[in-house]
């Protein structure tokens, strides 16, 4: 996803999400699911989230709309507090999750593209076009009376997405959405969540760490605790980084830190080969 | 052991207006003791033919064959036994109280005494570093130990052939390294191992030999370097950017593994660069 | 890979039937199911016959389709019929076989009663089969309503009705992979007497059944992150008008059953 502008750099004006101490355990099990997390996204900015599985990203996007409630430390999005008023955050931030299919609810495309909306208070008419501009938007016209067991993954997760779309929301919670799909889907859908992402401010979970590529930086959860907060050029290439939190590189990425060409951060092998390219060509011409 | 797929053809609710010809014609052989690799996109038939592998799934027209006899003739048991299927999010089918239990659903069907299936599950537990999960409720698991336990459950009836459907589907990075690590240690151990995978990156790493589907026909078989090559739009990472550098650089070769495409990448800015 | 078509699902063509309102759609398949429960006479069958007959050219759907509907309880129809026949001793003998004997009464009685049940799931499959799923929800929603004033849960029994629809398909799907997941280990669903073949449905069932729940929370969590909160205040995305041809419609089901009855 591209993030034009600077990349790394703070956006200014008040953070839109800010946490300060955030601490949850789930009720009944042994371990706390984060400890003491503090950060704060600017409006507009796009970060990624990253860590092993049991390190507390999902928790902590779910403290965020307000699915549960922090045990101590504060939360405040766009102002409020989504523990005592979930319903108004809600209207402002939207989640995508990992279950393409347990997001959705209704028996038809368009109708479930439009449950969002029904909750929301907006007229009918508003309805119908705002579903009708969402559906075109992640490029699935003609499938609104598809039923969802008949389309594929990266169909799914892009109805998933029309229905978040269709909200308006100026937040985008995105946990690990791609990481059910196959390569088609992934790509599919990460193609539109890049093309429609707007101005919108994104927290982006996943264990693909290409897809981060584009964003103002990454933090780097380990159980529990918020262990860094940097941006995607040193993820990528700081080994004992991505050692100590169990965090792997696609074979491209590797590939290029393993030939000192991380700077270039290829995002396809062939961006990579160009770059190998030019490195040779330099060599050449130094001689 | 050797499957043999010839000529199969297998379409899905034949006569209705749902009718899918998901193989058409495919004639494929897996040898004893390799890695197989079948790769392609959604919709080539990858999981079909994976399940006629078994006969869980019976051609529409055509033949399987194991060691030469038609598969029909053995019974289905046996058969299921010897070629082990495991499914794509294999942890949906996990159903006993404890992760023991399940491991040992397939040995006891098998006519095993508690001894003997006590031994089995703790080995094939032991093999996919899950031994301290033995007393566990296999609903409490986390993803990637939910699937080693669901593979344990298969690889319990210790089959010739273990037939595995995207493995690593939806799994974090360190439980799929694991993942492949058991795989190799498989396919050395004497067990062929088939893998149909959509991840390039990973196939590449594990397989002898892969072929591509698309569109429920068989476009390639043979080694990686062949194939991929060959084939670039279903080839891996390694093997995209190593054959655009080979074009002005042939010494590049055609590396396929990461550790070789690293070796001859870095050989070439040595040399070269 | 398959697409799974579940008893009674919806067919999308437009037609006279899909074209009316999922409330008098629900009401006159009541008015027409409780028809064919007092139907008592050749001709009232006849006539019962002639209207479903009717119905299904009215809706556009394949014939094939409903066919499609009648195949599950074809078995039970059969059953029906025989034992009807064969167990009634009323009316004349119309022969004699051995110690079986076929009455005219109990042959009577079995067509009938083979009939009520052929007609009764034609006329649900061609409800479910005109009417969108959100519609009919949404309509049973409509005609419950009244009784939320005394606390019936009407909008969540729509929903619910909703949600169901949504994930029969794949409930479905879900089955057959697991119980084609347990056969690669083993297990076997066509052995042995009833018992012997309930518990081997347990490794099919129970994992079901969890993973049916886990569903049901990820679904909950989607449904709160997108705003619901309950029935209250919801605007729905489709609109239901009752018009002068609905009305005509159940008019007109009412009358085919008076009819029936008194024939």
């Amino acid at each position: 996803m591209n993030n034009p502008g600077d990349e790394g750099a703070r956006h200014d004006g008040p953070p839109l999400v800010s946490c300060e101490n955030l601490t949850f355990s789930y009720p009944g099990s042994e371990g706390t699911a984060l400890a003491g997390v503090s950060f704060e996204l600017g409006t507009g900015e796009y970060v990624g989230v990253v860590g092993p599985n049991g390190g507390g990203k999902s928790t902590l996007l779910r403290l965020l709309n307000g699915l549960i409630r922090a045990d101590s430390g504060g939360v405040r999005v766009g102002g409020l507090d989504p523990a005592t008023e979930p319903y108004q955050v809600r209207k402002r931030v939207g989640m995508l999750f990992q279950n393409p299919d347990n997001g959705l609810v209704a028996p038809f495309v368009e109708d479930d593209v439009a449950f969002g909306l029904e909750n929301s208070g907006v007229s009918r008419e508003e309805m119908r076009e705002r579903v009708g501009t969402a559906i075109r938007a992640v490029g699935l016209e003609g499938f609104e009376r598809r039923e969802p067991h008949t389309l594929s993954g990266g169909e799914k997760q892009r109805v998933a997405l029309a229905g978040l779309l269709a909200l308006d929301p100026e937040v985008l919670l995105l946990d690990e959405p791609t990481s059910m799909l196959d390569a088609a889907g992934r790509a599919e859908v990460l193609s539109k969540l890049g093309e429609l992402r707007g101005a919108r401010t994104v927290l982006h979970v996943t264990h693909h760490l290409d897809e981060l590529l584009g964003a103002n930086r990454a933090l780097v959860l380990n159980a529990g605790r918020l262990v860094a907060d940097v941006p995607p050029e040193r993820l990528v290439s700081d080994a004992e980084l991505l050692r100590e939190n169990r965090l792997a590189l696609p074979a491209t990425l590797r590939l290029a830190a393993g030939l000192g060409l991380g700077a270039a951060k290829p995002r396809t092998p062939e961006e990579l080969a160009a770059a190998v390219l030019r490195r040779v060509k330099l060599g050449v011409e130094a001689r | 052991m050797r499957i043999e797929l010839e000529d199969v053809r297998h379409i899905y609710a034949p006569g209705t207006p749902f009718e899918v010809e998901a193989l058409r014609g495919v004639s494929l052989a897996v040898e004893p003791d390799e890695a197989l690799g079948i790769v392609g996109g959604t919709g080539s038939g990858k999981s079909t033919l994976a399940q006629h592998l078994n006969l869980l799934l019976a051609p529409t027209s055509g033949r399987v064959l194991v060691d030469g006899a038609d598969a029909r003739t053995l019974k289905g048991v046996e058969l299921r036994r010897r070629v082990g299927l495991v499914f794509q999010f294999p942890e949906a089918a996990l159903f006993a109280p404890t992760v023991e239990e399940d491991v040992a659903f397939a040995p006891r069907r098998l006519g095993l005494d508690e001894e003997e299936t006590r031994e089995r599950v703790s080995e094939t537990l032991e093999l996919l570093g899950a031994s301290h999960l033995v007393g566990r409720a296999p609903h409490a698991l986390s993803g990637g130990e939910k699937r080693r336990v669901a593979i344990a459950g298969v690889l319990a009836m210790a089959p010739e052939v273990l037939v595995l459907d995207e493995p690593t589907a939806g799994l974090d990075p360190a439980t799929r390294e694991d993942l492949l690590g058991v795989v190799r240690a498989l396919r050395d151990g004497g067990t062929s191992v088939v893998m149909v995978s959509h991840d390039l990156d990973e196939v590449a790493e594990v397989v002898d030999r892969v072929c591509v589907l698309e569109k429920g026909e068989l476009l390639a078989v043979g080694a990686p370097e062949t194939v991929f090559y060959a084939h670039l739009v279903t080839a891996p990472s390694t093997v995209r950017t190593a054959s655009i550098l080979r074009g002005p650089y042939p010494e590049v070769g055609r590396p396929v593994r990461f550790k070789d495409t690293l070796a001859a990448l870095k050989g070439l800015l040595e040399g070269r660069g | 890979m398959t697409a799974s078509r579940s008893l009674g699902q919806f067919y999308p063509v437009a037609s006279l039937l899909h074209g009316l309102d999922a409330r008098a759609k629900i009401l006159a398949t009541a008015v027409l199911a409780v028809g064919l429960f007092l139907v008592d006479s050749v001709a009232g069958f006849l006539l019962g016959a002639a209207m479903v007959v009717l119905l299904v050219a009215a809706s556009r759907v394949p014939p094939g389709i409903f066919l499609g509907f009648l195949r599950p309880v074809a078995f039970i129809v059969a059953l029906t019929l025989l034992f009807q026949i064969l167990f009634s001793p009323e009316g004349e003998t119309l022969f004699a076989w051995g110690f079986l004997e076929v009455h005219e009464g109990g042959l009577m009685r079995g067509l009938f009663l083979a009939l009520r049940i052929l007609l009764l799931v034609s006329t649900a499959g061609l409800l479910t089969a005109t009417t969108a799923p959100v519609a009919l929800a949404d309509g049973i929603e409509d005609l419950l309503s009244p009784l939320k004033k005394l606390r019936f849960p009407a909008h969540e029994l729509a929903m619910m009705t909703t949600i169901a629809l949504r994930f029969i398909p794949t409930l479905h799907e879900e089955t057959q992979k697991i119980a084609r997941a347990q056969a690669a280990r083993g297990a076997d669903f066509s052995e042995g007497g009833p018992i012997r073949r309930a518990r081997a449905l347990l490794p099919v069932l129970i994992p079901l059944t969890v993973g049916a729940f886990r569903r049901a929370d990820e679904l909950a969590e989607a449904m709160e992150s997108r705003g619901y909160r309950g029935g209250e205040g919801r605007m729905r995305y489709r609109e239901s008008r009752f018009r002068a041809r609905d009305a005509l419609a159940l008019a007109a089901a009412v009358l085919v059953v008076a009819g029936g009855i008194l024939v």
